[in-house]
């Protein structure tokens, strides 16, 4: 057994009011590709922030190359040999692959930049370590986004010191053929001896590339698989996901009626392609999808805030969407995902944003009736159970369930035919999840056709009729309510779905 | 079929990036046309001469805007460097009027203008306020001291050393055309063809990817602004030297073409961006400019407008290049 490249053992960090770390675990060796993953919130980002040394942990030994660092700062892990592939790229558009490989690390000799020089030992280097022919002296904006995250790779690594590369999530952007370049590029690096730890929401990739994984649930290491087999996919979701669902979803005696919201041929021609979809009055449709799927680029399209083509029919008619102001007239709305910045204006008061919709409705000559339009806001209040029931309360201060309500609050006074929910419960408590939740099927009950969009299964499981998977830019199936469970939708979602589809046949 | 759509964009992206060039060219073209003359090494030599003050201003603009970004409303943008070139000129004319040595003036004018600099770096980088809006602040408030300082008279040039920037001749090259041609080599090595000059690069074009790579942002922009308020200080001299004298008020027609001829400059770089010599080519053409629309007879007012309009059309066409992109 040979000794680990890292390790981090017994980490505790707490966040106010959480524990975000509960005594994790995490080892890897040189020259293995160790996967690390986990539903959202599970702790991943966490721990990689801790081993960076961003984080202090409150408990917890860092060890790196078998000696302790404490305390751990991101210089004295640089300098041990830790690198970071963050999601993100984080380039300049205009430099050229030579410039951003050398960045903050540029060759200069006394008559200034040796230009030459940088270009030739980034080419070379692209070509023996990652397996890529990029030319030096292109610019960042005219390359693929595969070849993209191969530059950033070679920034972290050209000044040859690397001991441990971390990749976090770095297919999530990119097309299915382009991950084949990244994945050449982490078998050379592992055998250079270097170890990788690869964070990723796509299990298939996991199941190819990964030696070992470990499994974090709830701020812990629940699982390590040793050895990795055709049969380790559906081990993981039912790892990741544990048993523990709450029964908090409401339960639904609807039966959905006739299509009565149908896309065609939804196009941006970048995120997503030819999507077709058909939704029920009274239906619950729940979209499924990874970051890079297409899914929030989708609800964006949808709802005019994303150019893109595609017909959308409402009870027959066609409807224009390309902007949200057409879309709100012709009955859309949407409950968007971050309902600080895109949901609430948050130094206005409850009854300001819950009629920001329907100012016409509440005023005369132009002039807002601000009696007319708190009575509304008060009905609103006692309807959804917003606490605290103030219709002049500033919304900044309420909790993030309420806050959710409110923007609620002000579809329900428009009184739209489609509400779209991007992420509903981001952020919001267990108990104002449950009432929600509620909210929606009512909506439901009452004709209404919803549309929900979210990262979280169980969530999806929970409330939907149905689920639309997404990924890397198509609907790749629609799963029945037959067939709708946690495990079916997790594999599908993340790509596991060939294991447990030969698991379904037999 | 995506990758032909690709193309199609890129094509219409340098198509736009072209423009302002394209209208500048055919607006000399037309000065040239109606005025026989324009178009002659005497006059070269002249506008060369008439572009000085803003050439060297455009030198600290374009390093802020390369280490804060060329976003014109978020990114980098020193507007306070006239405000501070007639601050210098100000205190020269009238420290050297009242019988102080032109090196006892230089230097308090010195102090004054990094002083502003300093100001202008604190404001951005410590208390984070947008550029455009410290800098204009700045602007206006060195221009209330200089009146002050001034009393908003005319000053004829008391210090004869000075003049020579415009009189004397070293091996046939006027002398301050010769230095600024110095100046200007300096800040083209030091800001594309040095480490330092691209770490600016690489801060203005992604804050994120440089505090990555270990690049300390804001001590470069800070140094950024003293460079601006420094070049602020060299262009007071060849104001002085320019107009003769301490003249109120040559700071508006300054920060208007200091702006113009460096995004304008933006338009010579095959990248399309912000760079040292494109905003000196910048500079020359919009005194190429000025001067062609005196020669032929427009009035002056009329020509603040064009001015203007060009400004609007610069940016804006560098903003559509930018979201075709």
């Amino acid at each position: 057994m040979t000794e680990a490249a890292f390790q981090l053992s017994g980490i505790v960090q707490t966040f106010p009011g959480v524990r975000a770390l509960d005594g994790a675990d995490l080892m890897v060796r040189p020259g293995e590709v160790h996967g690390l993953v986990g539903e959202n919130g599970a702790g991943k980002s966490t721990i990689i922030k801790v081993l960076a040394g961003v984080y202090q942990p409150a408990e917890g030994r860092i060890e790196v190359g078998g000696s302790t660092i404490s305390p751990a700062t991101p210089e004295k892990i640089r300098d041990a040999g830790v690198r970071f592939i963050h999601q993100e790229l984080h380039l300049v558009p205009y430099f050229t692959v030579a410039e951003s490989v050398f960045m903050g690390q540029e060759i200069s000799g006394p008559f200034g930049l040796c230009k030459r020089e940088m270009r030739s030992r980034a080419e070379a280097f692209l070509r023996e370590e990652l397996g890529s022919e990029l030319p030096g002296n292109r610019l960042i904006r005219d390359l693929s986004p595969a070849e993209r995250k191969l530059v950033q790779v070679a920034r972290a690594l050209v000044d040859g010191a690397a001991k441990v590369v971390v990749f976090d999530e770095p297919t999530a952007p990119l097309a299915s053929e382009e991950v084949l370049k990244i994945m050449t590029a982490i078998a050379k690096l592992k055998t250079r001896g270097i170890a990788i730890l690869y964070v990723s929401h796509y299990l298939n990739e996991i199941v190819d590339i990964c030696d070992r994984v470990t499994v974090f649930r709830q701020g812990k290491n629940v699982a390590i698989f040793d050895e990795i087999t055709t049969d380790t996919g559906p081990a993981l979701v039912s790892a990741m996901i544990g048993r523990d669902l709450d029964a908090f979803f409401p339960t639904s005696s609807r039966s959905a009626g006739e299509v009565a919201l149908r896309l065609e041929h939804f196009d941006d021609g970048q995120a997503f392609s030819d999507v077709n979809l058909d939704i029920r009055r009274g239906e619950i449709f729940g979209i499924a999808g990874l970051i890079g799927s297409g899914r929030e680029e989708l609800i964006d399209a949808l709802y005019g805030l994303r150019k893109s083509q595609g017909t959308l029919t409402l009870d027959g008619a066609t409807v224009d969407t390309k902007t949200a102001a057409k879309a709100v007239a012709n009955g859309m709305v949407l409950v968007p995902r971050d309902r600080r910045h895109d949901g609430l204006v948050l130094p206005m008061t409850v009854a300001e944003n819950a009629t920001l919709a329907t100012l016409d409705e509440n005023a005369t000559f132009g002039l807002i009736d601000r009696g007319k339009a708190r009575q509304v806001t008060e009905a609103l209040i006692k309807d959804l159970d917003i606490r605290p029931s103030n219709a002049q309360a500033v919304t900044r201060f309420l909790s993030g369930g309420n806050q959710q309500k409110v923007v609620l609050a002000r579809w329900l006074a428009k009184s739209a035919k489609v509400f779209i929910f991007d992420e509903p419960t981001v952020g919001v408590d267990v108990g104002a999840k449950a009432e929600i939740y509620q909210l929606i099927e009512n909506l439901a009950s009452e004709g209404a056709i919803i549309l929900i969009s979210s990262s979280d299964p169980v969530e999806l499981v929970g409330t939907c009729d149905r689920v639309a998977v997404m990924m890397r830019g198509d609907v790749r199936t629609i799963i029945e309510k037959q067939d709708l469970n946690v495990d079916h939708l997790v594999a599908v979602t993340t790509g596991a779905t060939s294991v447990s589809e030969t698991e379904h046949a037999s | 079929m995506q990758v032909s759509a690709r193309h199609q964009k890129h094509r219409l992206a340098t198509l736009v990036g072209f423009l302002p060039l394209i209208i500048f060219l055919a607006l000399l073209l037309y000065v040239g046309l109606n005025a026989p003359n324009f178009m002659t090494v005497v006059n070269l030599k002249l506008v060369l001469a008439q572009s000085l003050p803003v050439v060297l201003s455009v030198i600290g603009l374009s390093a802020v805007v390369m280490a804060g970004g060329d976003d014109v409303v978020s990114g980098g943008i020193d507007l306070s460097t006239p405000a501070t070139a007639v601050l210098c000129a100000g205190i020269v004319s009238v420290m050297t009027t009242a019988g102080q040595p032109l090196l006892i003036a230089a230097g308090a004018s010195l102090i004054a203008c990094m002083l502003v600099g300093v100001v202008n770096a604190v404001l951005i980088t410590r208390l984070r306020m947008a550029p455009l809006l410290a800098t204009l602040a700045m602007f206006v408030a060195v221009v209330g001291i200089n009146n002050v300082i001034t009393a908003r008279k005319r000053l004829n040039l008391a210090a004869e050393s000075i003049a020579s920037l415009r009189q004397d001749f070293v091996f046939g090259i006027p002398l301050g055309i010769l230095l600024v041609a110095v100046l200007a080599l300096l800040a083209y090595h030091f800001l594309h063809r040095s480490k330092w000059g691209l770490n600016l690069q690489a801060a203005g074009g992604s804050r994120d990817a440089a505090e990555i790579s270990g690049i300390r942002v804001d001590r470069l922009v800070a140094q950024t602004y003293l460079l601006a308020a420094f070049m602020g200080f060299v262009t007071g001299f060849f104001m002085l030297a320019r107009a003769n004298g301490y003249s109120p008020g040559a700071q508006d027609n300054l920060m208007l073409e200091m702006v113009l001829a460096t995004f304008l400059g933006a338009a010579f770089s095959p990248r399309r961006i912000v760079t040292v010599w494109g905003a000196i080519l910048g500079a020359v053409l919009v005194a190429a400019i000025s001067i062609g629309l005196k020669t032929i007879g427009v009035n002056v007012f009329w020509t603040d407008l064009i001015k203007g309009a060009l400004i609007v059309i610069v940016v804006a066409l560098s903003a559509i290049s930018e979201r075709v992109q």
